[in-house]
């Protein structure tokens, strides 16, 4: 484990400085392209604390992102406030919900949980298309800043700032609770962990870091609207790119993101009208061969090979 | 007469909705699957409808049967094929392949119908008669009538029949189904086949009051789960208040709220129902 | 020796085809999704006219002539990777100036681009008056101010007697219709109308039951509706199923492509709509000869007619030429300048921009009688007759 830990110690070493460096060697698409990277990465960074490691599957995190996106864009485009402090609006409103609306959403347990996060976002999306200040359903229009330069920075850091939260959960007893409460609640009680508690935390830290990355892609994108902001397509993703590397894990919602937002990537780019198609193929052969996501692939493909896809299935067949 | 004019609307409209919920609220209920696609099962059937009525020239109600067999084939080939390979795997997988299913199930649509807009309309479209000042349209009376009929209908076959009882058997206890020899790959396929059969009548009568594309499931899908929520997933009952109360919820916010509140509304009280009685209105008490 | 010479005389040829490489217009645009059902009318329209500008010869620059080529990716009908996609055509795909999206959400979002990078962007989809007001140098248009949309359909309404006694206001709440709305409003107080209902609603909602009602038990003899293609097929259907008919309605989309008189049949007669384009012989146009000849050419190839979607985007191909031609470089400043001051006479119309970017052109109230689009009132009066009242659903 410490020399695990030691060559993971290494490699940030030597990559960050790298990762920190590139938007002064790459081209401007991948420089665009490492920051929409770095934010789906953040937001799956930000989901694994309350889908992958309290197993609570939110389909709410797409509010956070849009309170995060309508902080920013409301003190910067209605009140001319600077940047920053439209960030710790948005941080203070995705935080303020999440304490608020996770006392009773949180006793739901499994699909009604997610049903109830899912209606919460529509909820949520049509009340901010009709207030006046968040600019109705027409959005707001944010000042254009020209440095794609400090979005990198800003959001490597917010990436940052995300995974080592959660490397910090992974060891400390606030995650082992939340480990405790996935897998069995019940237990967890007994055990003496406060699960009412320790899911509204998680619920308020995934909130925050959600919110974060909302507000960093509103400067960033400079129009905001309730459709784009509060996108539940977006929250599909987060969860898609933390299960496919593997919810629960510190590094494998930044492995999924990584791979699922090159393929997309590219995709798009390459055979542009049938991307759609692609991705929805991509969603169905992946749950079907890996339902554990990449880390356990690497972990299991080197013992059993091929046969890996096989006993997935076999196991979770009828 | 205006509000007794708008909630005969939304009677009308719920009873559309009920139909619309039944299907995904029997699939969750029987298979704990929550199928995102079930949008897309709803449009596939108004486009099945639609091409027997525009090209066949059936009659779109007569077309409804074999839109309904068609969609239970393809609903049980992907329960059979698809589903069925992954459902003990954790929870959210189910609802990550389903959402997967909608888009390659939407893209293929719009690949192969077109974007364009279509609507079923026969000659008889668009008629009404006038009962004490109120004005009934004929399309969605009928519409109305097929929908609380065939909720009723699954009602009496999941009671009374056999296949509907080995259904609730397989939804109550697996194991102890499969002591009794049911296969329940096949019930599983089954009732799969029956939710998207019934999406499939829905989108019919879906397309005769409204238009269709490619692209209406998402919203659909969104309604189908409120209104199985408020319902509960117990029994078809449940979806037919469902469908009416939130018919009604809609009606009544677009004439004295306004019409951007609607989603306000309608989600609101999903939201405050799974809160305060997660399992519906007319659901067991927890 | 004679592999040598061939070898040269292959690279002499090879040199002098890249001596003219042709310059790159990126866009890109809806092809899928749910926004693809206008969308795809850009697409169209951009290679029809790059078509036949390259067949003519292509663009003038410097005494020689270059051809025209496309580079077009496919948005999905997602703002975010619209975005992307515009960064991507101009840092990788290294395009050479810019073609618009549709939707005027879509031209929001990426004209930021076009302005951060600099390259001015033509764009025929977007005519929120919002798009122009922020002081952007980049971004020119050839749709229209949303505000004036109704503008000449009310100059209609205040000439006839008796004058209607109660309009109604019925607008979606996306950045496009709201500016629609608010000219609308303005402009119905002015002639002096009663605004009985005056009402958003939410876009794509399918459920128009509960304004028909309204609409029928307040007696309101004008309804305008500033939406959807999707909502106004609705909305035309629900009114007939619940027989409300208003002496008149007016929809800001739909009413002139084809697509909607297909899906509706002869429910879609009566209704009234307005269009920025007509397929008129006295729009002239350098490349197609005029409007009507357009038309022809443009519905045999494609198997629609063309609606003022696709000859706007035709129209913002044309003024890229023009204002290439007339800076006589592919520079973006350049280009941008010239395009600041291009004036010419297209199948679309007269082409200028004003100060803020955006073209300055009429709107013509038109009505679907008999299946066919007819021109009803135009800036400068009367140019056909208004079936006034619209008789009821059961009389037809």
């Amino acid at each position: 484990m410490t020399r695990r830990t030691r060559r993971v110690l290494v490699t940030l070493a030597i990559g960050l400085p790298l990762l920190a460096a590139l938007p002064w060697i790459a081209s401007p698409v991948v420089v665009q392209f490492g920051i929409n990277m770095l934010i789906m990465a953040t937001l799956a960074q930000g989901w694994n604390i309350i889908g992958g490691y309290t197993g609570y599957s939110s389909f709410g995190n797409s509010v956070f992102f849009g309170l995060g996106a309508y902080g920013v864009g409301i003190a910067m485009a209605q009140f001319e406030q600077p940047f920053w402090i439209g960030l710790g609006l948005g941080l203070l409103l995705a935080v303020i919900f999440a304490l608020a609306i996770g006392l009773p959403v949180l006793r739901l347990k499994g699909h009604y949980f997610a049903i109830a996060t899912l209606g919460l976002a529509e909820v949520v999306t049509a009340i901010v298309s009709n207030v006046p200040i968040a600019g109705q359903n027409v959005g707001l229009v944010l000042p254009l800043l020209k440095s794609d330069v400090l979005f990198y920075e800003l959001s490597l850091g917010l990436l940052l700032l995300a995974t080592l939260t959660v490397f910090w959960l992974s060891r400390s007893r606030f995650g082992l609770g939340l480990i405790a409460i996935r897998e069995n609640e019940e237990a967890a009680a007994v055990m003496g962990v406060n699960t009412t508690r320790y899911k509204i935390l998680a619920f308020m830290l995934s909130a925050a870091l959600t919110s974060l990355a909302g507000g960093v892609y509103a400067y960033y994108i400079t129009f905001i609207d309730p459709a784009g902001a509060f996108d539940i397509s977006l929250n599909v993703k987060m969860i898609i790119m933390a299960v496919f590397g593997g919810p629960g894990t510190v590094l494998g919602p930044v492995a999924g993101a990584l791979l699922l937002s090159v393929l997309s990537e590219v995709l798009a780019s390459k055979v542009t009208n049938i991307a759609g198609l692609f991705f929805g193929l991509v969603i169905i052969v992946a749950v079907v061969l890996m339902p554990r996501g990449l880390a356990d692939l690497l972990q299991k493909f080197r013992r059993s090979g091929w046969r890996y896809f096989a006993q997935n299935i076999r196991s979770h067949r009828l | 007469m205006l509000l007794a004019q708008v909630l005969l609307n939304g009677l009308l409209l719920g009873g559309l909705y009920a139909l619309m919920a039944l299907g995904l609220a029997l699939v969750w209920g029987v298979l704990n699957i929550v199928n995102l696609s079930h949008g897309a099962f709803i449009m596939l059937g108004a486009y099945a409808t639609y091409f027997l009525f525009a090209k066949a020239h059936l009659d779109p109600f007569l077309a409804l049967p074999f839109a309904a067999l068609a969609l239970f084939m393809l609903g049980y080939a992907v329960q059979r094929g698809i589903l069925n390979l992954v459902i003990r795997g954790p929870m959210f997988n189910t609802l990550l392949i389903t959402f997967g299913l909608e888009v390659v199930i939407t893209f293929l649509a719009q690949f192969f119908f077109s974007a364009d807009f279509r609507t079923i309309n026969p000659g008889y479209a668009g008629t009404n008669f006038d009962v004490g000042g109120l004005t009934i349209p004929r399309i969605q009376l009928m519409a109305f009538a097929i929908a609380i009929g065939l909720t009723l209908g699954l009602w009496a076959f999941l009671l009374h029949s056999r296949p509907g009882r080995s259904i609730r058997a397989v939804s109550q206890n697996l194991l102890a189904a499969q002591l009794y020899g049911i296969e329940p790959r096949r019930i599983y396929a089954i009732t799969f086949g029956l939710g998207t059969a019934m999406a499939g009548v829905a989108g019919g009568l879906y397309g005769t009051v409204s238009q269709i594309n490619p692209y209406i499931g998402t919203a659909l899908t969104a309604k189908s789960f409120v209104i199985a929520i408020i319902g509960g997933l117990d029994n078809p009952l449940g979806v037919i208040v469902g469908g009416l109360f939130l018919g009604l919820a809609e009606s009544l916010t677009a004439l004295y709220i306004g019409p951007t509140y609607t989603d306000v509304a309608s989600f609101g009280i999903l939201v405050l129902v799974l809160i305060v009685k997660p399992t519906g209105l007319l659901g067991r008490t927890a | 020796m004679v592999r040598t010479l061939l070898f040269l005389a292959l690279l002499a040829l090879a040199s002098a085809g890249w001596a003219e490489s042709p310059i790159t217009l990126g866009a890109s645009v809806q092809l899928t999704g749910p926004v693809a059902n206008t969308g795809r009318y850009y697409k169209d329209a951009y290679e029809f006219a790059i078509d036949r500008i390259n067949a003519a010869g292509g663009v003038k620059i410097g005494g020689t002539s270059r051809k025209l080529a496309l580079k077009l990716l496919d948005n999905q009908s997602d703002v975010n990777l619209s975005v992307r996609q515009y960064v991507q055509l101009l840092s990788e795909d290294k395009v050479d100036l810019l073609l618009g999206p549709f939707a005027s959400n879509f031209v929001l979002a990426d004209s930021a681009i076009s302005e951060k990078y600099q390259v001015p962007m033509v764009q025929g989809g977007g005519a929120s008056d919002q798009i122009y007001s922020r002081g952007y140098h980049y971004i020119f248009g050839t749709l229209p101010p949303a505000s004036n949309y109704f503008g000449t359909t009310i100059e209609a309404l205040s000439k006839l007697s008796p004058k209607p006694a109660k309009v109604a206001l019925l607008y979606a709440d996306d950045a496009f219709d709201v500016a629609v709305a608010k000219g609308a409003r303005e402009q119905l107080a002015h002639a002096g109308f009663n605004t009985a209902i005056d009402e958003r609603y939410t876009s794509n909602t399918s459920d128009f039951t509960s304004l028909l009602s309204r609409i029928k038990s307040s007696n309101t003899e004008v309804v305008l509706v500033a939406g959807h293609e999707t909502e106004a097929l609705n909305f035309i259907r629900q009114a007939k199923s619940l027989g409300v008919s208003p002496k008149l309605y007016s929809f800001t989309v739909g009413v002139p492509s084809a697509d909607f008189r297909q899906a509706l049949g002869s429910d879609a007669n009566y209704a009234a709509g307005m269009t920025a384009w007509l397929p008129h012989k006295s729009l002239k146009d350098h490349w197609f000869g005029d409007a009507e000849q357009f038309a022809k050419a443009y519905q045999a190839k494609y198997g629609y007619e063309p609606d003022y979607h696709a000859a706007s985007g035709v129209a913002t191909v044309e003024a890229m030429v023009k204002a290439i031609e007339a800076a006589n470089s592919v520079d973006p400043r350049k280009v941008r300048d010239a395009l600041a001051h291009v004036n010419f006479s297209s199948a679309y119309g007269q082409v200028a921009f004003g100060p803020t970017g955006q073209i300055s052109l009429p709107q013509t109230m038109i009505q679907v009688q008999n299946g066919k689009v007819v021109a009803i009132y135009g800036p400068s009066g009367a140019l056909g007759k208004l079936q006034y009242p619209m008789p009821a659903w059961g009389k037809r």
